[in-house]
């Protein structure tokens, strides 16, 4: 019980991240790997802010506001000229890659390569019947929680929502039907900041922090989109959570050392058996590329 | 004099690399992550055997080739239904794959090189015997120097000649279109089994030079970031020729030397090279995105 609970809460973060990636590929079908970036630049803002005596509530906000323009500037200076140029999307995913070596870089020249920890001292811990979560983990389930209803809520139920899944859908018609699509990838991809950024405090608040963590948690997250189902909306959290169990699973019975192994043995069993992943619909053949 | 043969050997090695790199990117259209885990699959099999089995340098170079290119499999036939953002996932998983095995196969208590502890995990393996065959006996810098050269251009001169063949044909159209390919009735499958077991076996010699010169393997030799290095060279130099992948380690190699020129302090050296790939990487696929030499554009 105790590990389904760790998984679970674990799941959700993952799966935040994983439905900020997916929030920018289904509608623009970009390969965000400088999402990888922002997950590491958002705690170290928050942590100098920290340390600069300002309070909690502006260091957070200054941290997921900075995390959505770094997210926007991706797509003003890289993605939007590409996609002006007619690029294939292996530029916008290497480019993608080059932008989040920089981001990467960048952090380390300024704060360090050590690892950093946003709050002081060891944690408190609740009781709830048999199981104890710390607070950091009470938090990150909570928040991501009300974080994913409130994205589902705006996806489902307002206008903006469903121009973002008309653009998943068919792009070209959107625009046909006299849309900015220009307007709406924007809208995407400040939306996948601000979910990546999210989740990058509630992972940093409980673990800690370092510059290269980034791309470790972005690729886990793709894990979860491609295990959950890449057309669907819901499958990347659902994806998230499997992986989560399964991770702190292997975790307990094997040792830690294993859980990549086991992450991405199980990726190549999904992309085998079922590569459209436990959500995803049968698409024509003309429709999948 | 031994600072420019050391380069000499680098770059020696890391053209051997993306040469083969070039094989599966240039010539079938498929990004992988994953070399990195071919090359330290070549440097581990090539100091196992000749510190536990002592055998020689060829036995040894060519078991290693012969290992990469029968694990090559684990790409090859992913590639069969594959390609693009999929099989990019697919060879980071491998490529995660080889790296755990390195990584985790040891043992605290086992002597390293034994079946309970093959890698000797985190630590790696340590005191790689320099190569020598017949009478020959690589261990002076030059010596070691021109071995490395001389295997990179055997390495070159292979790939001239496949790729120039019938075969490079088919694989170049196989990369443009593979169902018009397989509707003349080529077989596709087997040109993916063969590129990548030569590719795989190729990045292995490299690996095994590699560890021969150095003398010490860890697994860090199979971390994504390598593997990443490795994918900026041909992306950056061009890729579907023979120059295109010379010029990428040509480049990659020469940044990190003219920064140490600048009197760029040594901890802040590392950064502002990565840095400067990435710079490389975004400003190629806005204005260049066939790479400096190459004739081919990732699709």
């Amino acid at each position: 019980m105790q590990i389904l609970c760790n998984g679970i809460i674990s799941g959700f973060t993952i799966g935040l991240l994983a439905l900020a990636f997916n929030a920018v590929y289904l509608p623009t079908r970009v390969f965000h790997l400088a999402l990888g970036g922002v997950f590491a630049v958002v705690p170290f803002i928050a942590w100098q802010l920290l340390l600069w005596k300002q309070s909690w509530p502006a260091a957070i906000f200054v941290a997921v506001a900075a995390g959505v323009l770094l997210s926007l500037a991706c797509e003003a200076f890289n993605h939007a000229r590409l996609e002006r140029t007619g690029s294939s999307s292996g530029a916008h995913l290497i480019s993608s890659l080059g932008i989040y070596i920089v981001m990467v870089q960048a952090i380390a020249l300024m704060w360090g390569n050590e690892n950093k920890v946003l709050r002081a001292g060891v944690d408190s811990v609740v009781k709830v019947e048999q199981i104890t979560l710390t607070h950091a983990q009470l938090l990150a389930g909570v928040i991501s929680l009300s974080v994913l209803l409130a994205f589902y809520i705006l996806l489902r139920f307002t206008n903006i929502g469903l121009r973002l899944r008309a653009l998943a859908d068919n792009p070209s018609q959107l625009a046909l039907h006299g849309y900015n699509t220009r307007h709406l990838r924007f809208f995407a991809f400040s939306i996948a900041g601000l979910l990546a950024s999210v989740s990058s405090l509630l992972v940093a608040y409980d673990i800690g922090f370092d510059p290269h963590g980034g791309l470790i948690a972005l690729l886990l997250a793709i894990v979860a989109v491609i295990i959950g189902g890449r057309a669907s909306w819901l499958g990347p959290v659902l994806g998230g959570i499997v992986l989560g169990l399964i991770r702190s699973e292997v975790a307990w019975f094997l040792s830690a050392r294993w859980q990549d192994a086991a992450t991405y043995a199980l990726l190549a069993l999904f992309l085998f058996v079922r590569p459209r992943g436990i959500l995803g619909r049968n698409l024509r053949l003309e429709a999948q590329s | 004099m031994n600072y420019l043969l050391h380069l000499l050997i680098y770059l020696s090695i890391y053209s051997i690399v993306a040469m083969s790199l070039n094989m599966i990117v240039g010539y079938c259209g498929l990004l992988s992550l994953a070399q990195a885990g071919y090359f330290a699959v070549g440097s581990y099999v090539y100091a196992l055997t000749t510190l536990k089995l002592g055998f020689g340098f060829l036995p040894a170079l060519t078991l290693a080739v012969g290992v990469a290119a029968l694990l090559s499999l684990a790409l090859s036939l992913p590639a069969w239904r594959f390609k693009g953002d999929s099989f990019v996932m697919v060879s980071l998983a491998v490529q995660t794959l080889f790296f755990s095995m390195f990584f985790n196969w040891s043992n605290p208590g086992a002597e390293p090189g034994t079946v309970t502890n093959l890698t000797n995990g985190p630590f790696g393996l340590a005191g790689i015997p320099k190569p020598s065959f017949f009478q020959f006996k690589a261990d002076s810098l030059p010596s070691i120097a021109i071995l490395s050269l001389v295997l990179a251009t055997l390495c070159g001169l292979l790939c001239w000649r496949l790729l120039s063949s019938p075969w490079g044909r088919l694989l170049k159209s196989m990369r443009d279109d593979e169902l018009a390919l397989r509707g003349l009735g080529k077989n596709v499958r087997l040109a993916k089994l063969q590129v990548f077991a030569i590719a795989c076996g190729m990045a292995a010699i490299a690996g095994a030079i590699y560890a021969s010169y150095v003398g010490y393997i860890n697994p860090s030799a199979a971390s994504l970031d390598q593997s990443i290095l490795m994918l900026c060279m041909v992306l950056v130099g061009g890729v579907s020729n023979l120059k295109g992948p010379l010029v990428g380690a040509l480049v990659l190699l020469t940044i990190p030397e003219l920064l140490r020129f600048a009197q760029i302090p040594d901890e802040f050296a590392a950064n502002v090279r990565l840095m400067l790939y990435g710079v490389a990487l975004v400003l190629m696929m806005h204005f260049r995105p066939q790479g400096i030499a190459g004739e081919y554009r990732i699709q």
